[in-house]
Parts: structure tokens; sequence; C-alpha cells
């Protein structure tokens, strides 16, 4: 096998030998030492080298370069390289992305912290996540059948630069391997193959590597997912993320028999029936649903740093099979939301966990900001694609709140990253939509004022009119008539007060406004009685009787009024005037009862 | 002046407001009543002391009752909201929350052109014209509004509080309506009565997006303006009333109702020789304006003029305007003219009536025999439906409670003070409860006459038995003759309020009863109203709150578990098939398929094609390769059936099974016979003494399928069928054209993927088969023509 690859090469081998001397001359660099770890453990490639990089060169490097085959290239979810320092643990560099003229396949320059004298070494740790590389074969199961995948790859480190020696180490999810390819005579051990070690591979050199294997961890996909974060400065952050879900893994080929899944352990191993997805320690108010309602299948547990939710979907699912969901939930502001007068930043998480070694094929994250923010500026851990800014209106919006779009494709779990969004508010603007409540209820109650109070009717009915004129008369004289009854009480009052005090002075006076007051009343009385009769009514005459009827009343007071004086004087005696003033009261009653019943009838 | 008034009567002021509120009523009721042109009570005691605007007060009491009738409505209807979520229940809401969704999402024109291709596969329905728009029409404008506003609200969610809002605003008719009768107090009650009453909850809990639930409101308003137009003969009112009678057109079939019983109180009315010029103003412009209005609608079109139940309504518009020329003439002729002209008129009516009347009984007399009249026509179809058997006397008393038995009462008080409007209300009630004991359904159009009439009931008890407490909470009088006049002028004041003279004729017998029946009687009368109270919660709460998509079964300590297994089915369909894929289910699930797995269906619950719904049932009740051969011709790709013998739910589709077979039979008599699926003991039974044709049919085959290795509990041997309680008949099936595609949790959904055909058949029998297919189609081609000129 061996032998084999090399001989295919051998002709562009030479070519490539003189290139590389060139290459070499250049920065010098040479691998002296090459760890790979391949984890195909998940539906996931993490590729993990220890690189012992060594300049062989004339000068010292600020920067080297990475290299990635141009058939793994696409799938490339992500990169970091990071130098292990002594103490600090991992140090990691900046990526750019450059091309090699000649050569296929994508390459990175890394920026070294301090250049790298010659003669020196640094050790480098690489970490590359690939995406949809592990294809599963057979691609149609049935659904008592295991699911089988292959990985196609590299045996060596794909390098601009020469290794000295390597080794590769593939960890698969089961003991389980259909056929790998066997270069150099590896060992396998349960789940792990090891290869190597490899001397002196030439730089650019590749040679296939090919395992079938099994792998029943869930093939999950988020072939889509919109994350919405919407901030409000009264305190709230609303996050919901509508989810497109698929089982990337072998088709579920023929019936799916419920029967088989409920009874056998193994029916429907690469199926997925639940996940977890953490949400932030804050999360409150947790909604997980879709189109037709809420799905009521989930749990979720409240734990110290974070909220788990166990997402189940509504139905298990099986290779090919996808499903569409939405959550969402709330958090405090006060943990992500920082301010400086009028500057605000928002920090908070661009992508965050759906499910343990996730693959998002597309995201799209909306920011929506409160209205009125302005001079938004937006810091992406990682280059991702803005789209143009939108409006949205929600409660009590009216010119609409700033959308800030952005989308990226193919993230995997180390995307979940922070971003920050600087952005300028007005805190004047957080009074507009009180006022605005304000003002709308100030203009209902105003118009219903206006309504209540005013006469929008098109016709008049002289009659109704009449009628009213005669109600507001009619009142107006129960009010007057009251009134000079409670004169009445007032003269008892009065006259009781003589007779303690005998003062005859004070009863005077008394008499004498009881006199006028009651004359004023008396008149305005009658004149209403006149202007009711004026309006054709017959309840001028029933006014009229209250007059009659309040005459001997008001003799009846007045007649007790003299009799105390009488009783003060001396001139009657107390069990007389007793007698004399119970019947007068007697009378009093009768005519005031009479008068009530009159004004009743009114 | 108020403040030397109050000075004045300090004492009395406070007295009288004891926190009763049906005391409230009665007594803002009287003082409304006793000072039509006072404009405010002023007596020397009563509760006016404090209360300087009586009307005011009056209003606000009015506008709180109100208020909280609604409040109480609404929140009673919330009960399947809060246990499960905010969904869609049933069957219908779920279509008229997809076409809903549609107008809001497409704009109204594009609705009313909407040709649906994803129901009644091959034929497709186009629902702009067969459906009765004012429902969705509602809630999309309720929807756009909100929206305008910047209130961003999901249209679902307008779509399940669509009928507890509206609820609030039948009981506002509703007491609108009943003051026009009796009284506000009365109307109060009612509208109280109207919020919780169980028969029109269960047509109106949030979720439950139906026509019923905003026609409820139309009726009664469109009643309510009937009653004020006829009260002041004004064309105002008249059109207000058009309009409103034009909504309840858009909303539902029921308008018929209207259409019916308001020529009836007209010619009622003239029979009763009252007839009057408003009455006639109202009729004539309510007809002709109402006639215009109803026929915009597209579904209705020209059925007002064309159907024999809108003809009674043509009938008496002729009669009244015959009626009104002969008043005409009698003012301008002489005795003697008016006389033969008379007899003459009298005759020629009487023949033209006659004619009328003869040519309606001829056609089967519209809105009486309306309903059965349709259940004949369709029978299997529509007898199969649970909401159209006859009402027992059961759900009365569950639906209606303490109004069941008061109404009578209510009845016999309006038609004992009888005027123009309460011959409506009686006309009414007798109408009402007619259809209602024809159908459960129409339980529905009773329950508001009933809560008007048993409203007037409680309310003039109240008013004579609770008059008197008020009395006797004033200080008890020192001397007899001063109490007798204080309690005159009290009874003044108190009953001046009865229009109706009786009630001073009654004042004596009452005051024989003394406060201890007095009291007796209103405690108990309390009691009923509040045992309705709990009943009707009761009632809300347990049956008619469960949104029957979402089912929920209780463990032994109390904790639940949601059985999701439809939406599990539905969102499956929705997710992993075809986006055309074609779904065969029974007729039942079709409005479910389309609005939760938006696929398309064979039929649904419009019902209108029998004969399609026949083939499904035919294609159910089959053999395989029968049954094969029908979904080969109709397209199938998935076919849907519920099964509920895991879990034993009794609505499964075994248990409809008959039905099928039943319709099936209807159509295709050769193929399918009732008979063959029961034993020869005449029973139905899925045990192994079952029927063999039974146990072999598509619909048997696919609930029981896989299902006879299958043990629930170790009591019970494999394949023991919890619905049924029996172990099933056949337990070794195996599908030949059909495989399982899905099962829900717990198997209460069963969906089947139809094998598309192998490769070499056709070769084998290519002559024979295709021979078949065309004789196929062309016989059915006939059927349906024949179907047609029938």
């Amino acid at each position: 096998m061996q032998n084999r690859g090399t001989g295919f090469r051998l002709p562009s081998c030479l070519l490539r030998l003189a290139w590389l001397l060139c290459a070499v001359r250049a920065d010098g660099l040479v691998n002296e030492e090459v760890r790979r770890t391949l984890d195909l453990s998940t539906h996931l490639a993490k590729v993990s080298a220890e690189v012992l990089v060594a300049n062989h060169g004339a000068s010292a490097v600020q920067s080297f370069t990475l290299a990635l085959e141009s058939d793994l290239a696409p799938h490339l979810a992500y990169i970091g390289a990071s130098v292990k320092g002594d103490e600090e643990e991992d140090n990691s560099l900046a990526l750019k992305e450059t091309s090699i003229q000649g050569r296929s396949g994508t390459f990175f320059q890394v920026q070294l912290p301090s250049a790298l004298a010659v003669g020196e070494k640094l050790r480098v740790k690489v970490e590359t996540v690939f995406t949809h590389v592990l294809h599963p074969f057979p691609s149609h199961i049935t659904q008592a059948e295991k699911q089988l995948v292959v990985f196609q790859g590299n045996h060596y480190l794909y390098s601009p630069y020469p290794t000295r020696s390597q080794t590769t180490r593939v960890r698969l999810a089961s003991k389980t391997v259909e056929s790998y390819t066997k270069l150099g005579n590896p060992s396998k051990n349960d789940e792990v193959i090891e290869y190597g070690p490899f001397k002196d591979v030439p730089a650019f050199s590749q040679d296939a590597m090919k395992i079938h294997y099994e792998n029943n961890s869930p093939f999950l996909t988020i072939s889509s997912i919109t994350r919405t974060i919407e901030v409000s400065h009264w305190g709230n952050i609303a996050v919901e993320e509508t989810i497109d879900l698929r089982h990337t893994g072998a088709v579920l080929k023929g019936p799916f028999s419920r029967y088989d899944y409920q009874r056998q352990a193994d029916s429907g191993i690469s199926s997925v029936k639940s996940f977890k997805t953490i949400l932030p320690a804050s999360a409150q108010d947790v909604y997980y649903r879709d189109e037709i309602g809420n799905i009521s299948t989930s749990h979720l547990q409240v734990l110290e740093d974070s909220v788990e939710v166990e997402v189940r979907p509504r139905f298990p699912l099986f290779g090919g099979w996808k499903t569409h969901y939405i959550i969402g939930y709330n958090l405090p502001s006060y943990e992500y939301l920082y301010t400086l007068g009028d500057q605000y930043a928002l920090k908070m998480r661009l992508v965050d966990h759906v499910y343990d070694d996730q693959v998002i094929d597309q995201l799209t994250v909306k920011l929506i900001l409160p209205e009125g923010a302005r001079n938004v500026h937006l810091e992406t851990p990682y280059p991702i694609v803005r789209g143009p800014d939108q409006l949205h209106y929600t409660y009590l919006d009216t010119f609409g709140r700033p959308v800030l779009v952005a989308t990226k494709k193919n993230l995997v779990e180390h995307h979940i990253q922070d971003m920050v969004v600087h952005y300028t508010f007005n805190k004047i603007l957080m009074m507009q939509e009180p006022l605005l409540v304000v003002g709308a209820f100030y203009i209902l109650f105003f118009t219903v004022i206006v309504y209540v109070r005013l006469d929008f009717s098109i016709t008049k009915d002289p009659a109704a009119e009449v009628r009213m004129k005669v109600a507001s008369i009619t009142e107006q004289v129960l009010t007057l008539v009251n009134k000079r009854l409670g004169l009445y009480r007032h003269m008892d009052d009065a006259v009781n007060r003589y007779k303690q005090s005998r003062d005859s002075g004070t009863l005077n006076s008394a008499r004498k406004t009881l006199e006028a007051e009651h004359r004023a009343l008396t008149n305005d009385i009658t004149a209403l009685q006149a202007r009711l009769k004026a309006e054709g009514s017959d309840l001028a005459e029933k006014v009229g009787e209250v007059q009659k009827l309040d005459g001997q009343v008001k003799d009846l007071v007045c007649q007790s009024c003299q009799e105390s004086e009488r009783l003060v004087a001396g001139k009657v005696k107390k069990e007389t005037y007793i007698t004399s003033e119970k019947t007068l009261a007697g009378k009093r009653q009768e005519l005031i009862a009479r008068i009530d019943g009159l004004l009743d009838a009114l | 002046q108020n403040l030397s008034f109050q000075l004045n009567y300090p004492h009395e002021s406070s007295a009288s407001f004891s926190p009763n509120m049906a005391e409230h009523h009665t007594v803002s009721e009287c003082k409304h009543k006793a000072n039509p042109n006072a404009g405010g009570s002023l007596s020397g005691n009563g509760l006016s002391g404090g209360l300087t605007q009586p009307a005011g007060w009056q209003s606000l009491l009015s506008f709180t009752i109100l208020f909280l009738a609604w409040l109480a409505g609404f929140s009673s209807r919330l009960f399947a909201v809060i246990r499960f979520e905010s969904i869609i229940h049933e069957f219908d809401p779920w279509f008229n929350y997809r076409s809903t969704h549609h107008l809001s999402t497409n704009g109204f024109y594009e609705f009313l052109n909407w040709f649906d291709e994803r129901a009644w596969y091959p034929l497709g329905r186009i629902v702009g014209g067969t459906v009765y728009p004012g429902l969705m029409v509602t809630a999309g404008l309720i929807h756009y509004l909100l929206n305008l506003l910047h209130v961003t609200v999901h249209i679902r969610d307008v779509c399940v509080f669509l009928a507890p809002v509206f609820s609030g605003l039948t009981a506002i008719s509703t007491f609108l309506l009943t003051r026009e009768l009796w009284n506000q107090s009365a109307g109060l009650l009612a509208a109280c009565f109207i919020a919780i009453v169980p028969g029109y909850i269960s047509r109106s809990v949030a979720g439950s997006f139906d026509n019923e639930g905003i026609a409820i409101f139309a009726l009664q308003f469109t009643y309510y303006l009937w009653v004020k137009s006829v009260k002041t003969g004004s064309v105002f009112w008249t059109i207000g009333c058009c309009l409103s009678y034009f909504y309840m057109v858009s909303a539902w079939g029921g308008y018929v109702f209207i259409i019916n019983l308001i020529p009836l109180h007209v010619f009622v009315l003239l029979l009763m020789q009252r007839y009057s010029r408003r009455l006639y103003i109202a009729y004539s412009t309510f007809y002709i304006v109402g006639l215009v209005l109803s026929m915009q609608i597209p579904f209705v079109g020209f059925q007002p003029i064309r159907t024999s139940e809108h003809m009674a309504a043509a009938g008496v518009f002729a009669l009244l305007q015959a009626y009104a020329f002969l008043q005409y003439l009698k003012d301008r002729l002489t005795k003697q003219e008016f006389q033969t002209l008379f007899f003459l008129g009298v005759s020629l009516a009487a023949g033209v009536v006659f004619l009328t009347v003869i040519y309606l009984t001829y056609t089967e007399l519209g809105c009486l025999y309306l309903y059965s009249v349709y259940a004949k026509i369709h029978i299997p179809i529509i007898a199969s439906v649970s909401e159209h058997q006859p009402t027992t006397w059961v759900s009365f008393f569950f639906d209606l409670h303490i109004l069941v038995c008061t109404f009578p009462a209510g009845l016999w008080f309006c038609i004992k003070n009888v005027n123009d409007e309460r011959v409506f209300v009686a006309l009414y009630a007798i109408s009402a409860v007619y259809f209602a004991g024809v159908m459960v359904r129409l339980m529905l159009t009773l329950t508001p006459v009933v809560c008007m009439l048993s409203a007037i009931a409680f309310s003039s008890v109240f008013e004579h038995y609770l008059g008197d407490d008020t009395k006797r909470e004033n200080p008890p009088a020192e001397d007899s003759s001063d109490e007798d006049d204080k309690r005159n002028s009290g009874n003044l004041y108190d009953k001046a309020g009865k229009v109706r003279k009786h009630v001073s004729e009654q004042d004596k017998p009452e005051e024989g009863l003394g406060p201890n029946i007095k009291s007796i009687v209103t405690m108990l009368m309390l009691m009923l109203l509040m045992m309705f109270a709990v009943h009707c919660t009761w009632v809300t709460s347990n049956a008619y709150s469960s949104p029957s998509v979402v089912l929920a079964s209780y463990n032994h300590d109390g904790s639940r578990n949601i059985l999701d297994d439809f939406r599990e089915a539905y969102y499956w369909l929705r997710q992993n098939t075809d986006e055309h894929a074609r779904v065969m289910s029974w007729w039942d699930y079709g409005y479910q398929i389309a609005g939760m797995a938006n696929r398309t269906t064979l039929v649904d619950n419009n019902t209108w094609n029998n004969s399609h719904i026949a083939l499904v049932g035919k294609a159910m009740s089959s053999n395989e390769s029968a049954a094969y051969e029908i979904m080969k011709s109709l397209d199938v790709d998935y076919v849907l059936i519920i099964f509920g013998g895991v879990i034993g739910y009794s609505g499964d589709d075994i248990n409809k099974f008959l039905w099928m077979v039943r319709i099936a039979e209807g159509e295709h008599p050769k193929d399918i016979r009732e008979s063959d699926y029961f034993t020869p003991q005449g029973e139905f039974r899925v045990d192994k003494a079952g029927s063999p044709t039974l146990l072999n049919c598509l619909m048997y085959k696919m609930s029981y399928y896989r299902f006879g290795e299958m043990q629930l509990d170790f009591r019970t041997p494999p394949g023991f069928d919890r619905t049924r309680n029996a172990e099933i008949g056949n337990k070794d099936i195996r599908l030949k054209h059909l495989e399982e595609a899905f099962t829900s949790e717990h198997w209460l959904v069963r969906i089947y993927r139809v094998k598309k055909q192998e490769n070499r058949q056709p070769l084998e029998h290519k002559l024979r088969s295709v021979l078949a297919k065309q004789k196929y189609t062309s016989k059915k081609k006939g059927k349906k023509l024949n179907k047609k000129s029938v």
C-alpha cells in the first residue's frame, strides 16, 4: 500500500521537492514532531495536531502557514491555533487566510506572538473541526440496522513544511470497524487506531485514509437557525431561536415500527429521541413550541450555573427526518447590558448552545435594539456577513426599532462566543412609551367627555326638550323645597338653644334670617312654578299645593316658636307646652309627609 | 347646595348601601323608572341622600356590572388556555383558523378567490365561495388593526381569544335586548346569566374558533335592534338592524332563524291586531335592505329569493303591504265601500297566503324543517355527527341548569303583560325550544332567550321581595301613624319604579307575608343563583374545556400526563412527507390534517360531496387489494387512522367504522353491505367471533397491525384492545400494499404509506389492468353525472 502510494507520486515528487527547497529557504521552518488526533466519535471530524515547529532558516520568522487539503477545506467549520506556553495554557494566535501559488487547498497564515529566532522551536496546537465529512454508507438503512459511516482523509499532516516525524491517532465511535486503510501497519485498539510514526514526510504530501465504521451518535444538523435578540431598556432581553433540525445520518428505509421502537432497545439506535439545550442561568419563561403549539414533551431543569432544557421533538428523529421548533426565553438585561451615560454596550453570545457537538449550517442573528438607538456598531469574535439593517415595529413603537442582521454559515460549538454591540441611546426616549399610553387614554377620556357633554343629534325633538326642561325645573324645585324644610329644622335647633340659653336676641335674629331666607326660597319656588306653568306642565299645580302646605308648616313653626317664647317667659306651664308642642310636631310631621308624598309624585 | 343637603340628612345617607348586588339592581332600577321626568329623586329617606346624581350612580353600577359580567364570562372561558395552552380546539376551528391565516397573510380579495387545492383531492374547494366569511374577516380585521397599532399579536391568539371577547359583547347585547323587553335590572341579570351559562360557553371557550362564537352576538344584537326599530319605527334603527343582520348572515348559517323569526313576529302582530305604522316602517325597510345585504355574501348568493326557507319573509312582506294598503284605504273610503273592498282584499290576501303556504309546504317549509330536511338528504353523514343527535332532557339541565326551570315563569310574565316586543320574545322562546329539541347543536339558539326570560322571572321576584328588604333595613318606626306615613312614602319611593299597575295591588298581600317569608324567599333565590354559578363553573371546567387535540390523563398521585399524539403525528406529516403528499383519512380529521399537517386531504369536515366520502369509506371497509385499487385511483400517498386500543380512547376509527360502512353502502350497495360486518348474531365484534369481512378489511388491518404482538399488561393477553375490551381476532396481519410509516407514541395515530407499484406488475397484467382502470373511472363519472341531475 505504502509503496503504491509513493510510486504514484514519484513524478510530481521531484517537482515538489524543488519548490519545497525554495519554501524552506524562504522561511526555513520544519515540523519537527507532529502528533495528530482525529476524533471521529461524533458526527464531526475534529482534527487536532500538536506541531513542534523549528526554524532551520537563515532569519527569524514572524509567522508560519497552516494548510488544509482541498477536499476537506470546504467542510471546515473552525480552525484555531494556539501556542502551548509553559504556564499559560493556551495562547491563541491570529489567523489570516492566504494562498500559495500552485498549490491546491486552503492556507492560513498564523501570526506568532514573538519572532521565532533561528534554531528555536515552538510547540503549536492546531485545532480544526470539519462538518459533514462523515458520510453514511450505506446511505439508507432500515430501522433495525446500525449506522455505518465512511471517513476519507489524509494519513499525513498537510503542511507546506517537511515533517520529521509524525503520528496519527484516530478515535472512533465504536469498536465495530468495517475497514480502514492500513498505511504503515496501524495498530487498532478498541475504538482507537494509531498510525505511524511516519518519518521525514515531505511538504504537501497526501495519502488517502479511509475508515468505514459504525457510528450511532446522533447525526443532528441545524440546517438553519434564526436567533432573535430583542433588547428592552425596561430590564428585559428576549431571546428566541427558530431552529430547523435534520437528522443527516443514514436515511430510514422502509417502515417505522413503533412496536419495535418501544420494545427493542437497539431498534432505531441511530435515531434521536431527545437532546439537551443549555440556556443561560438567568433564563426565565422558557417556551418550546412550533407552528401548531406547545411541544409538551420537554422538561426544564434549573441548575446552579445554567438552565437545562431537555428538548424532545414531537417525534423521534430518524435518518432523513426533520423538525422545526422555536425556543425562547427572557433574560434580565442587567447581566448583559452595560451603560455609561448615553453609551450602551450589549455583550451576548452570538450563537448559543443547542446540543452538544452542534452543527449549524446557516445562522441568522437578528438584534433588535430599542427604538431610538443610534451609532450602532457590532463587534464579533469572528468574521460574519452583515445584511442590510431593518426596522422592527412592536408594542408602542412609532418610528421602529433598528434591527441588525448578520448571517454566517457552518458553525460549531467553538463559535459560541460573545459579541458586543455598542450604541447610543438618549434616555429621554424612555419616556416616550409611557407618554404614548397616557396620551392615548387622555384622548379616549376626552372624547368620551366631549361626546357625553355635547348634543350631536341632527334633529330636535320639542317634546323631549320640554320634558328635559320640566325635569330640570322640578329638580330645582325639589332642592329648594328640601332646603326650605331644612330651614325649619334650623329653626327648631334655634328654638331649642333658646330654651336653654333664654337669649331672645339670638332667637329673634334666627327668626329674622329664617323669614328672609324662607321668603327668598318661596319666591324662587313661585317663580319656578310660573315657569312650569309656562311650559304647560301639570306639575305646576302640584307645586302650588306644596306651597300651600308649606305655608301651613311655616305657620306651625312660627307657632312653636311663639310657644317657646311664652314658655321661656313663663306664660305657659311646662306640661301644657309639651302637649301643645307634641300636637304641633304631629301636625308638622303630617304636613311634611304630605309634602314628601307630593314631591315623590313629582 | 349639595353640602347643605348632606348635612341635613347625614344619618340616612349611608343607610341602604348594603353589599348585596341584586339589591342594587332593584334599587337603582326603581329609581330610574321613578324619575323619568324628575331627573333625580329627593325623598326624605332612601339612598339618594348621598348620591347627588342617581342617574350617574345608576349608569356607573350598570357599567360596572356589565364589565364584571364580561370579565367573568371571559375568564371562565380560559380553562383550556390555562390548563393546556393557547391552541385551536377540535375540528372545524382548525379550518377557520387556517382560512383566517390565509386571509391575514394574503389579503381579503385573495381570500375570496381562494381555491384550496389541499382539500377534496382531486376536486379542490373554492373556499371563498363556500364559507361564511364573517368569522375570518372579524378575526383578520382585529389582527390587522392590532398590527396597525404595532400590537404584534399572532393571528392564532386573536383566533383563540375571539370567542371569549365576543361573549362579553353578547352579554351587552343581551342586556340591551332585555332592557327593551322588560327593564334594566332584568337586563343586568340576563347579561350575568349569558356570560356564564354553559349552553353558550360550550361553543365559545377560548380556542373554539367557530362561527357560533360571534354569531350569537350578532343574533342578539340584531334582535335588539329589531325590537328597538319596532318600538320607535325609526329607519335609523332598522338600518342598524339590517347591518347587524348582514353581519349575522356573513357569520353563520343560522341567520335563517332570524329571517324566519322576524316575519313570524310581524305576522303574529298582524293577527293580534297590533299593526302600527312603526311596524310597517320597520319590517318593510328590514326586508328590502336585509335581503339586498344578505345577497352580498358569496356563499348565500341568490338563496334568499330562491329557497323555501326564505319564502316566509317574502310572504309576510307582501301581506304587510296589502294590510297597510287596506289601512290607507280605510281612511279614504266610506264604511260601505270599505267593507266590500275589505272582503275583496281579505279574500284575495287569504288566497295569496294560502297559495304561499301550499307552495311552502310543497317545497318543505323552510325554517321549521330546515335542519331536519338537511339531515334527511344526507342521512348517514349528518346522522353520524354527534351534535346532530336529538337533545336529551339531561342535556337541557346540564347546559342551562336552573334557568330551564325558571324561564317558563319569565315567559308567563311576558305573556301576561304583553306588548309588541314581548310577543317577539315569546315567539323566540317557543321556536328556539323546538329547535333545541330537534338537535343538540341548536341548544345554542335557545340559551340566550332562556337567559333573558329567566332574568325577567328572577328580576320580578327580587323586585317583590327585596323591595321590602330595603324598607326593613330602615330604622323601625316609633309611631304607628308615623310608620304608616313613612312606609307609604317608602313604598312610593321604592315601588314607583313599577310601571305596571299590579304592583300596587300586590302590595297588600305582600304586607301579609311578613319579613320572614320574604327573607326566606330571597335567600332561596340567592341560593339558586349561587348553585347556578357553581354548576356553570363546574360544567365549563369539566365538560367544555378540553381542546380534544391534546388529551390529558391523571396519575394516581394527581400528576398529569399529556398525550400529544395527534400533534405528534400531524407534525410528522408536516415535516417528513412530500409537500404535495395526499393523505387519506376519515373526514373527521380532514380539517386537522389540513390545518396542522398542511397536507392534501381527500375528504374533510365540510362533507359537501357524499360520494367522495363514500369512496373513502369504501376503501376503509374493503379488503386490502380492493382498497389499493381505490387508493391508486385517488393518488393516495398516506393513510391516517386513529386507533385508541392502546390507551382506551373511545373516539377512534374502529368505533366510527360502522358509519363508514353505512355511508359506503349508501353509494356502493353492491360492494359493501353493512350486514357483512356483523356476526350472525348481529353483533359488531373485533375478536375471534367477529365477521371475517371485518377482520380482513383495511381499517381493521391498519388499526391492529402488529398490535397482536403487543402485551399491554400482565393480566391481559397480547393484542388486548382496551377500548373494546376484547382480544383481537386477527393477530397475524400482513400488509401487502401498505407499510407502516409512522405511529405515534401511544399508538393513537397510525399513518401508513401506500407503496408504489412494483415495476414488473404493469407488464404482467398490462391489458387487464388498464381496461379495469378505464372502466372504473367511467363508472365513477357516470355516477357523478347521475347524482347531479338528480
